[in-house]
């Protein structure tokens, strides 16, 4: 047994699935469709190439993504989802399952139908009842006939032969989140008058005969079903909690192999999975089936990134099998880190949804934490022994800095980091510390960095400015400069405000260099301003005001996330001044106009700009004669988010 | 009923100026969904009309605001009043489902955007 394995003794024992023996306990979840594919359900070299990695995660079960069984695409929920209605699309199933296997895992397939939130290329979904969608990203519903009820089971069961004929050992079928299964288990969509509508027993009964139809298929063969714990519908008359854990024993009774325990719907009008969420918020509902259904395995992970949090529970039997998706996308490695007793250096999913915002933007998903996720395909991405072993100077110890610093010393570069600061991490760690969702996340992010660069031997000296002197004391010492100082406050966009002078940058107030009063107001509603709104309403009990040109706030944050600060700045009771122009500023306050044209004054003590960045391009005039390669990344060359910073910052440094 | 909807939709003329002639939205009562009020563009402005109808669809309303008893009275309540204030926490407490009948980008193309802030349409965003 391996080092860390001894420590997690409960999630590296041995398990069965069926006829199978698992290596452990670890499913990888087929968490969300990649996008990868061709918009006619092919596997492309993309996706095959990414699953390579996913074999090779060390999961003793690994999932592949939902595809959609049937030939009209009624079940097709993304843009570029794989399908699974036809033999044609075998080869590329087979290949699959045939190197999940090789790795000693147990493959399973997905069978995805969407129901509601399907029909993306056709212009309509299939739904049990004529009930619209609570999200404007889907299509209008068609309500399904007995005989199409009757023929959508059957189409499962042909994917599932399917499946298994391609080499899998089990499939799997999702209601997760608020797919066709869900729909007709819930109360809320599921409005039908036949045997498929009514009670539960009747709600339940679609999925009933639908692992009934899958299991005689595939008789051989274990089937697993994602099943809500909870479905966070329940205010707008969907499943309770209770009604939930009945379809779960209603699948027990028709010989389901295994529940995967999920949360949430995709319309659900709260968090599921999100930042907000603390880690194992959501255990209960695994602890609560698996004390219902002793007999059948349990996998559950929803929330849960840490595989200490998951050998604890398999350890208090609150589930059979950790099921892990997006923590293995951040980071492919971590069950081996955690085998191998280096949980230090994983870098933690951060739960900022990139990968969810992407998909329903119809592209392929990828990750804030993995910039080589989605490329694996891509000579270009991957780590290679550099042929020219350069000494490499990164001026700025953010994570566009910290990122291409590890990448080029994985390659062999001899990297030392300067920053001005006392720490590393850049404007990250004063985001983290006024973020009110999970400072922690974020902060992963630069203990990641520290725990990497020290084991890569990255020399990082911090208190340190570079500038034209300092260039000029090392000259010829290094071969590659990158900048990576970052953004600062883009003071000169207020220029023209009387009184400008008198406002205090975000960034000083943020890192703590600088104090506010008791009335503040914060102009620009971006990401930057409103946290640090919200962390002044909430930890300093300040009256803060919000000002912003735009007619929205939240203009630069995720789309996954703009709601989190809609809610937060209702919540808190902070005022956001849409469409309005900051005008004058004095020792009392702001004077402001609105669209209308209408001019107010505002109260305050202080007033803080959070409006603008202006990158650090100087410094790029000032060493271009100095160094033999001169690069910059991330917020240096385009202020943007910690995503861009850290492609660009990897991207690099798999070039130097 | 029809007529202090009218007088309400024009208070917050901001909200619907943007709408195409036609673009229709409709108050239902969970209980009896049979049973629209319909805001729809006119060539004078908005216009009010209460409907009897078979199903969502049939509403041609590009968003149906479907409240329970008490939400609807709560509504009907602040029909003088704070009523955007109203509908928004209604939908965020779950009262009020807000059913959107067409695509996003439909609707911002029908001039929706205003209204669905008004109704806090960014505590919608999907899987959270």
């Amino acid at each position: 047994m391996q080092a860390g394995a001894a420590h997690l003794p409960h999630l590296f024992q041995p398990g069965r699935f069926g006829r199978y023996e698992i290596k452990n306990r670890i499913k990888y979840g087929a968490c969300c469709v990649s996008n990868y594919n061709t918009r006619d359900g092919f596997i492309t070299e993309r996706e095959i190439a990414r699953m390579k990695v996913i074999a090779r995660t060390g999961c003793g079960i690994i999932t592949n993504q939902g595809a959609y069984p049937d030939p009209l695409g009624e079940g097709k929920a993304y843009f570029r989802q794989v399908a699974i209605f036809d033999d044609k699309f075998l080869p590329q199933f087979e290949r699959i399952a045939q190197d999940i296997k090789s790795q000693g895992a147990m493959a399973i397939q997905q069978i995805l139908h969407a129901g509601r939130y399907g029909g993306i290329d056709i212009g309509y979904c299939i739904q049990p009842s004529d009930v619209p969608q609570t999200l404007p990203h889907f299509r209008p519903p068609k309500v399904m006939t007995t005989a199409e009820i009757r023929d959508c089971i059957r189409q499962h069961a042909d994917a599932a032969r399917r499946a298994i004929r391609a080499g899998f050992d089990g499939t799997e079928v999702t209601s997760f989140m608020g797919y066709l299964l869900a729909n007709f288990n819930s109360r809320f969509t599921n409005q039908r008058t036949d045997e498929y509508g009514g009670s539960i027993e009747n709600r339940g009964r679609f999925m009933r005969e639908l692992i009934d139809g899958i299991k005689q298929a595939t008789p051989e063969h274990p089937l697993v079903v994602r099943l809500n714990g909870a479905e966070l519908m329940d205010r707008w008359g969907g499943n309770t909690e209770d009604e939930c854990f009945e379809l779960m024993r209603q699948a027990v009774e028709v010989g389901v192999d295994m529940i995967s325990v999920t949360v949430g719907w995709q319309e659900a009008p709260e968090s599921s999975i999100g930042r907000d969420i603390p880690p194992g918020y959501w255990n209960y509902l695994s602890e609560r089936a698996k004390k219902m259904f002793p007999d059948t395995l349990i996998t559950f992970g929803n929330r849960l990134p840490d595989p200490r949090m998951a050998d604890d529970c398999v350890r208090d039997g609150l589930f059979d099998y950790w099921e892990v998706c997006r923590p293995l996308l951040a980071d492919p490695e971590l069950i081996h880190k955690a085998a191998e007793g280096r949980l230090d250096e994983v870098r933690r999913c951060i739960g900022s949804l990139n990968c969810l915002s992407r998909l329903f933007r119809d592209l392929p998903y990828t990750c804030t934490m993995n910039p080589a996720l989605g490329h694996e395909v891509e000579p270009e991405y991957q780590v290679t022994p550099a042929a020219v072993k350069k000494k490499v100077m990164v001026i700025g110890a953010g994570p566009a800095g910290m990122e291409c610093a590890i990448t080029a010393a994985r390659r062999g570069h001899d990297v030392t980091v300067f920053d001005k600061a006392p720490r590393i991490g850049g404007n990250l760690h004063a985001y983290a510390m006024n973020d009110l969702a999970r400072p922690d996340d974020l902060l992963s992010v630069i203990r990641h960095y520290e725990v990497v660069a020290r084991k890569l031997g990255i020399t990082v000296r911090l208190n340190t400015e570079v500038h034209a002197k300092f260039m000029r004391s090392v000259l010829h010492e290094y071969d590659v400069c990158v900048v990576a100082a970052g953004a600062a406050t883009d003071r000169s966009r207020m220029a023209h405000v009387e009184g400008a002078e008198r406002m205090i940058d975000a960034l000083d107030v943020a890192h703590g260099r600088t104090q506010v009063g008791a009335r503040v107001v914060v102009v620009g509603g971006g990401k930057v301003g409103l946290t640090l709104a919200e962390s002044l309403r909430k930890r300093d009990k300040a009256t803060v005001t919000v000002i912003e040109a735009d007619k929205r706030i939240a203009g630069d944050v995720k789309p996954s996330f703009k709601w989190r600060h809609a809610s937060w700045v209702e919540e808190l009771g902070i005022p956001c001044l849409t469409s309005t122009t900051l005008l004058k500023v004095s020792e009392a306050g702001v004077t402001v106009r609105n669209a209308k044209g209408v001019e107010s004054f505002v109260e305050a003590d202080s007033v803080v700009l959070a409006a603008g960045a202006a990158p650090a391009h100087a410094l790029f005039h000032e060493f271009e004669w100095m160094v033999d390669e001169l690069h910059g990344v991330g917020d240096a060359l385009i202020p943007r988010g910690l995503e861009q910073a850290i492609q660009d910052g990897f991207r690099l440094g798999v070039r130097l | 009923m029809p007529a202090a909807w009218r007088a309400a939709a024009r208070r917050h003329e901001e909200l619907f100026a943007a709408l195409d002639p036609g673009a229709r939205i409709a108050l239902v009562a969970r209980s009896a969904p049979t049973q629209a009020l319909l805001w729809q563009m006119g060539e004078q402005g908005v216009e009010a009309e209460a409907v009897t109808v078979e199903g969502h669809a049939a509403t041609r309303a590009s968003i149906v605001l479907a409240a329970d008893d008490e939400a609807l009275a709560q509504v009907c309540a602040a029909v003088d009043g704070a009523l955007f204030e109203v509908l928004r926490a209604g939908i965020r407490s779950g009262r009020i489902v807000c059913y959107m009948l067409q695509r996003r980008c439909v609707l911002e193309e029908r001039g929706f955007d205003e209204l669905l802030d008004a109704l806090g349409f960014a505590f919608m965003g999907a899987c959270r």
